[in-house]
C-alpha cells in the first residue's frame, strides 16, 4: 500500500501541481486550469506503469498518449481548444533532464556519452510528439466528415 | 451586400490575437474561414504562420481584398486561445455587426492575466514541483523553488523591455543555475542537476513542441518548422546558459 503512494500516487500528485503552476504562468484559468492540470497527473501515472518495459522512450510516448487522448476528450466535453489541455499536460514528458545532462557531458568533455544523450534526447522528444501526433490523427478520422470542405486533409493541401 | 473591408479588418485582427496567444496555425486558418463564410465571403484565402497572417477575400465582381499583418511578439496565453474561440464560434453563429466584435476584440485584448505575484508563484512551484517529480529531495525542491523565483525576476523585466527570446531564456537559465549552485555550496541542496532540471522546465519549449506537432500534422510545414525552429533554439539557449554558470563555477565539487 505503502508502495503505491510513493510510487505512484505521490509523482503523479507532483506532476498535477507543477501542471497547477505552469497554468499561472501561461494564464490558464479556472476549471480549465484545474481539469488541463490533472491531465498531466494522468499522463504521469500511465508513463509510470508502463516502467516494466524498463524502456523510457516507451514510458514517454505511453505517457504522451495518455495526455493527447485525455486532451481530445476534455475538449469536446468543455468546448475548449484541446491545445490548452495538451500543452499543460504534456509539460511533465519535455525531455528538460535531457537537456541538462546532454549539457553537462558535452562540458565534461566526454564525447561519447554527450552523443549518446543527445540522441537519447531526440528520440524521446520524438516520442512524445509521436505520441500526440498518432491521438490526433485518429480524433481527425473520427470527426473527418465535419470537417470543413475546402480544407483538403494530408499532404495534398 | 458584404462590407469586405469590415469583414477584413475584423477577421484579421482576430486571426492576429491568436496568434499572439499561442494558437496553432491552422486553428486560426479553421477559424477565419469559418469566419468568413458565415457573413457570406464564400471565396477566401487565409495563410497563417507564426509570424504572418493573410487574409484574402475575392468580392462578386472579381475585386480582391487582402490585409496582411506582420506578428513581432509571440507569447502563450491559454485563456486568450479559448475566450477567441468561443467568440469566434458566438461570432459565427449569430453574425452581430463588426463594430461589436471589435469591441468585444478590444475588451478581450484589455483583459488582463495573473498579476505578477501569482506569476511569481507559478515559476516557483513549476519549479520546485518538478525537482521533487524528478526524484529530488525536499531541500533540493526549496532551493529551486527560489531558483524559479530568480528566473522569474530575470525574465519578467527582459520581456517588458523587449529583449529578444534566445538572450532572455540563456540569461534565465544562466541565473538558475547560478542560484542553484550557491544553494548546494551553501549546504541547502544535495542534488545540483536535480535542482536545475526542476528551475529549467518553467523555460522548456513545451509549447513549441506540441504545437509543431500539431501543425505539421495539419500540413502546415511552415509554421510547423519555425516552431522547430524556436524549440531547438530554447534548448540550446538553455544549455548553453546553464553550461557558462557550471563551468564557471566548476559545479558543485
Amino acid at each position: 500500500m505503502m508502495e503505491i503512494f510513493t510510487g505512484l500516487l505521490l509523482p503523479c500528485f507532483y506532476a498535477v501541481m507543477a501542471c497547477v503552476a505552469f497554468c499561472l504562468v501561461l494564464n490558464h484559468h479556472g476549471k480549465l486550469m484545474v481539469v488541463s492540470s490533472l491531465g498531466g497527473g494522468v499522463g504521469w501515472a500511465a508513463c509510470l506503469l508502463c516502467a516494466f518495459t524498463g524502456s523510457d522512450i516507451v514510458q514517454y510516448f505511453a505517457g504522451a498518449v495518455a495526455v493527447a487522448a485525455y486532451a481530445e476528450v476534455m475538449a469536446r466535453l468543455m468546448k475548449a481548444p484541446a491545445t490548452g489541455f495538451l500543452v499543460v499536460g504534456i509539460l511533465p514528458f519535455v525531455p528538460g533532464g535531457g537537456i541538462y545532462y546532454t549539457m553537462e557531458y558535452c562540458l565534461s568533455g566526454d564525447t561519447e556519452l554527450f552523443l549518446t544523450t543527445g540522441i537519447h534526447t531526440f528520440g524521446v522528444a520524438g516520442a512524445v510528439a509521436v505520441g500526440i501526433l498518432l491521438v490526433s490523427s485518429i480524433t481527425r478520422l473520427l470527426r473527418e466528415g465535419r470537417a470543413p470542405k475546402n480544407r483538403h486533409l494530408g499532404g495534398e493541401k | 451586400m458584404i462590407d469586405y473591408d469590415a469583414l477584413l479588418n475584423t477577421a484579421s485582427t482576430m486571426g492576429l490575437r491568436m496568434l499572439e496567444s499561442g494558437a496553432e496555425a491552422y486553428r486560426v486558418e479553421d477559424s477565419l474561414q469559418r469566419l468568413c463564410r458565415a457573413y457570406g465571403a464564400d471565396s477566401c484565402e487565409i495563410f497563417a504562420i507564426p509570424s504572418l497572417l493573410i487574409v484574402s477575400l475575392c468580392d462578386p465582381e472579381g475585386h480582391s481584398h487582402t490585409r496582411v499583418r506582420r506578428l513581432y511578439r509571440r507569447g502563450t496565453n491559454l485563456w486568450q486561445v479559448d475566450q477567441l474561440n468561443s467568440l469566434c464560434r458566438a461570432v459565427c453563429q449569430g453574425t452581430p455587426p463588426f463594430p461589436e466584435v471589435d469591441g468585444s476584440l478590444a475588451r478581450l485584448a484589455e483583459a488582463k492575466g495573473y498579476s505578477p505575484l501569482l506569476q511569481l508563484a507559478g515559476f516557483a512551484f513549476v519549479a520546485a514541483f518538478f525537482t521533487l517529480l524528478f526524484k529530488g529531495t525536499a531541500a533540493d525542491a526549496l532551493c529551486s523553488l527560489v531558483a524559479g523565483a530568480v528566473i522569474f525576476f530575470a525574465k519578467y523585466p527582459m520581456e517588458r523591455h523587449r529583449a529578444n527570446s534566445f538572450f532572455v531564456n540563456g540569461a534565465c537559465s544562466f541565473l538558475a543555475a547560478l542560484t542553484a549552485i550557491a544553494g548546494v555550496r551553501l549546504g541547502v541542496g544535495q542534488n545540483l542537476d536535480k535542482i536545475i532540471i526542476g528551475a529549467f522546465m518553467g523555460l522548456v519549449p513545451g509549447v513549441a513542441i506540441t504545437n509543431f506537432m500539431r501543425d505539421v500534422l495539419e500540413g502546415d510545414l511552415f509554421a510547423g518548422i519555425t516552431k522547430l525552429t524556436e524549440s531547438l533554439l530554447t534548448a540550446t539557449a538553455l544549455a548553453l546558459g546553464a553550461g557558462i554558470a557550471l563551468s564557471l563555477l566548476g559545479g558543485a565539487a
